[in-house]
């Protein structure tokens, strides 16, 4: 008696082969073809566009926000070494121009 | 709090809630593009951050031949600020505008005329950035650096100009040969694009300019700290 190869394979992979076979067309592979070679389709998605939407903004997001971020921080490490500069710079105008009279 | 830090923060404020009401209604009210899909969606971030390019260009033009004219510190931070900003967004559209071209022609780039200008652009201000940062802060630099900020707006018409002039890939659409926004909720989402980054611009423009004063005075005053032998630490 001849075996069909896909009454040989285990009950949940005979189901999956069996489906496509009832409208089978000469480009679908058979369950054995599935797992020996890996085919390309031509034309098919290689993108998710929801994908690249979230990439694009995340990347808008994180450079406005950054370059916000570090400038706000940049500033106040900038304010703080000019306030004790000019407080340097009146201490040693004063003490110049007591020195002098 | 002084009246600039609370000028500062107001458009903050104003910038944040622009950007977040844009976002909304670009994922909730805009309808999807019936041949792209959703991918689409991303030309309402694209598009306004390449006119905000162009602010910060135009900026970084103004500042740069009031530096040549008046030779005052103020107009050489504008300029400073504007090439900054001019960085930061054609970042935002050399990022924004690849991701959309993977779904829309398979490939991310393309050496289109519009892309390639857009690109040049970029690298003018990349160049104007690293001279700022690297070749000190002296009369001399700040001249050449405004001769650049100058001579780079060139540019900026040549990449307007290019999709009509020499065709390519990329799409016209808001343009007059283009087929427009064929939705009301489609133009009031590239509005609200626009006003958005209109607002952060001139946010980050501000921001940036007023760093780059801070950073002049600073550099006056160690001279003169210097001269009276105060040691700043």
């Amino acid at each position: 008696m001849r075996i069909s190869p896909v009454r040989s394979l285990p009950p949940f992979a005979a189901q999956a082969a069996a489906a496509p076979a009832a409208t089978s067309t000469p480009t679908t592979p058979t369950v054995e073809e599935r797992g020996q070679a890996f085919r390309p389709v031509q034309g098919g998605d290689m993108q998710s566009g929801e994908m690249l939407l979230v990439e694009a903004y995340a990347a808008i997001w994180l450079i406005a926000f950054a370059l916000i971020l570090l400038s706000w921080r940049r500033q106040q490490k900038l304010d703080g070494r000019l306030q004790a500069l000019e407080a340097a710079l009146e201490r040693a105008r004063r003490a110049k121009g007591s020195g002098d009279g | 709090m002084g009246r600039g830090s609370a000028g500062f923060l107001a458009l903050l404020g104003a910038a944040a809630l622009a950007l977040l009401g844009t976002l909304h209604f670009v994922a909730y009210v805009v309808p999807t593009e019936a041949s792209m899909g959703i991918v689409q969606k991303i030309f309402y971030f694209h598009v306004p951050s390449a006119y905000a390019m162009y602010l910060g260009a135009t900026a970084c033009f103004i500042g740069s031949a009031g530096y040549l004219v008046r030779g005052t510190l103020r107009w050489d931070a504008l300029a400073r600020a504007g090439a900054e900003v001019a960085v930061a967004m054609g970042l935002m559209v050399l990022i924004s505008g690849p991701l959309w071209a993977a779904k829309a022609w398979g490939v991310y780039w393309t050496w289109d005329p519009r892309l390639t200008t857009s690109m040049l652009s970029v690298l003018v201000y990349v160049a104007y950035v690293v001279l700022r940062a690297f070749a000190g802060d002296g009369e001399a630099e700040r001249k050449f650096a405004a001769a650049l900020g100058v001579l780079g707006a060139a540019n900026l018409p040549i990449i307007h100009y290019s999709v009509q002039k020499w065709g390519g890939n990329h799409p016209k659409v808001i343009t007059s040969g283009g087929g427009g926004l064929q939705h009301p909720d489609m133009k009031l989402g590239l509005v609200l694009g626009f006003l958005s980054f209109t607002l952060l611009a001139a946010l980050l423009i501000w921001q940036r300019m007023r760093l780059a004063m801070t950073s002049s005075r600073l550099g006056e005053l160690t001279e003169e700290a210097l001269e009276l032998g105060i040691d700043e630490d």
